[in-house]
């Protein structure tokens, strides 16, 4: 393992403690070096973990789980000890779907009635708090799932592109993505996680089973560095710059200025995986989307998210 | 074999087209963007995905509806071949099998989609040499033009400065020359202010 840690990233705010570190110093204050890397799915981000192609990654917490159970790929024995973030996940719904007044369940039944194809819904991908948040708010609207509309997956940044030309009506996915879909006038946040399903886990930040992964005093520094990261990107005093940061073309670009609103929605937040919320999400994993049996992924599920000894 | 190529470069995928076109039989289809329909219409065996298309994560999704049902290559090259996946990921390539295609037929494919990644990021990095050297010889030239001008030195002379400056500071002589050009600016416009 060279000296130099490599990190991928995809573009969502809650990469924020990532950025913060590698650009205020935080890395470097513990002697780390790292370099990140912007990626553009999360399938590529799993894969090169799993190969050793990035030494750590911000990434999906079910998908961190659904990996070390070996779905869509070799079983890897990556890691997430700690969170990045809580809240900034939301549910966007075309504006479309207004006009009549009608509720989702109306819509549902008056397509079926038209001969029209399903409402379309599309989330981040399947293992994915997103997944879960919109099907259980399908179903707690009165909609199911899983036979009334049709749910598809689509890279965060172009949610806003298919709901404006059709092809979805509306889409789970990550800040500042809902509300640069709000602000071009396509579209209206219409739940939060924050309060559909306060303090669930959504980012974490893995680790590859690399040598690294033996470095205990290597993985400490970087926890505490995306710790430190994350304290600086809460201060209310430091939001401009943040917006700076974020807004770097290696970053996210321009939309992390014109939705930086969106900021409000997320808490940063670098601590262990709360327990309690292991187990709701092993049990919506469970129930949306399967990679393995109930034993092993609660089992899986105790080995990714432990806190580093 | 039907084959998909959905890479957001279109350059590059008429590389791996031409590639292809030396294996087996084949039918190739390019998408810069993934379309389902049009996936689905086109019944592919194998779908050969660039690691940064964003559309990785939708293809994969479609693992989960019955009519399509790609496999990632990864999943079952990695038992029989190892070594074969990694490469893959690193290359910047990933493919996925729709159907009961056998490994073997599938390696030849993933083999010419991971050369011709290559070749195009050797080309990418040739360009990207050719530009910088001819942006250095220019400035090796302006900055000669300068010291010949403002020290009335030769050609020769100002060249042997240049090179001088740039064992000294252990600096490329385009890199020495820029800086040269750059504080001449500077001191130009001080004087002009």
């Amino acid at each position: 393992m060279a000296d130099h840690l490599l990190f991928g990233f995809l573009p969502l705010f809650d990469a924020a403690p990532l950025i913060v570190a590698k650009d205020k110093g935080f890395f470097s204050a513990r002697d780390l070096k790292v370099d990140l890397r912007r990626e553009a799915s999360w399938a590529t981000v799993r894969d090169k973990l799993a190969v050793g192609a990035l030494d750590g990654a911000h990434l999906l917490a079910p998908l961190a789980l659904a990996a070390r159970l070996g779905d869509a790929s070799e079983p890897n024995r990556l890691i997430a000890p700690v969170t990045l973030n809580e809240g900034g996940a939301a549910i966007t719904l075309s504006r479309r779907l207004e006009v009549d007044g009608l509720t989702l369940p109306q819509h549902v039944a008056g397509r079926r009635e038209a001969g029209l194809g399903p409402l379309t819904f599309a989330v981040v991908y399947p293992h994915a708090l997103h997944n879960y948040l919109l099907r259980d708010w399908l179903a707690a609207a009165g909609v199911d799932p899983v036979n009334d509309v049709r749910i598809t997956v689509a890279p965060p940044a172009r949610m806003g592109e298919l709901l404006e030309c059709g092809a979805i009506d509306g889409f789970c996915a990550g800040e500042p993505w809902n509300l640069a879909a709000q602000a071009s006038g396509v579209a209206k946040v219409a739940a939060r996680a924050s309060q559909l399903q306060p303090g669930a886990l959504d980012k974490v930040f893995a680790f590859a089973d690399s040598p690294l992964q033996r470095q205990s005093d290597r993985l400490a520094a970087v926890v505490a560095a995306l710790e430190d990261a994350a304290a600086w990107a809460r201060h209310p005093a430091n939001r401009a710059e943040l917006v700076c940061l974020l807004s770097t073309p290696e970053a996210l670009g321009p939309v992390a200025t014109t939705a930086s609103a969106a900021l409000d929605e997320i808490r940063f937040a670098v601590a262990q995986a709360p327990p309690q919320a292991v187990a709701r999400q092993t049990e919506q994993m469970l129930r949306w989307g399967a990679a393995a049996g109930p034993e092993q992924t609660v089992e899986a599920a105790s080995q990714v998210f432990a806190p580093l000894t | 074999m039907r084959v998909l190529i959905v890479d957001p470069d279109p350059a590059r995928a008429a590389l791996v087209i031409e590639g292809l076109g030396g294996v087996q039989p084949l039918q190739v289809r390019h998408l810069t963007v993934l379309d389902e329909q049009e996936a689905v219409a086109f019944g592919p065996d194998v779908v050969v995905v660039a690691a940064d298309s964003p559309d990785r994560d939708t293809l994969e999704s479609l693992r989960e509806s019955s009519h399509a049902n790609p496999r990632p290559v990864v999943m079952f090259v990695d038992r029989s071949e190892p070594g074969l996946a990694e490469e893959a990921v690193r290359a910047g390539v990933a493919a996925y099998v729709v159907g009961g295609l056998a490994p073997a037929r599938v390696r030849p494919v993933l083999e010419v989609a991971m050369s011709r990644f290559a070749l195009m990021n050797q080309l990418r990095l040739d360009l990207e040499k050719a530009k910088a050297d001819l942006a250095s010889r220019k400035s090796v030239e302006r900055a000669k033009a300068l010291l010949m001008r403002e020290r009335g030195l030769d050609e020769e002379a100002a060249y042997r400065l240049l090179r001088k400056l740039s064992m000294d500071k252990g600096r490329p002589l385009g890199a020495v020359a820029a800086d040269l050009l750059a504080f001449a600016d500077i001191l130009k416009g001080e004087a002009d202010g």
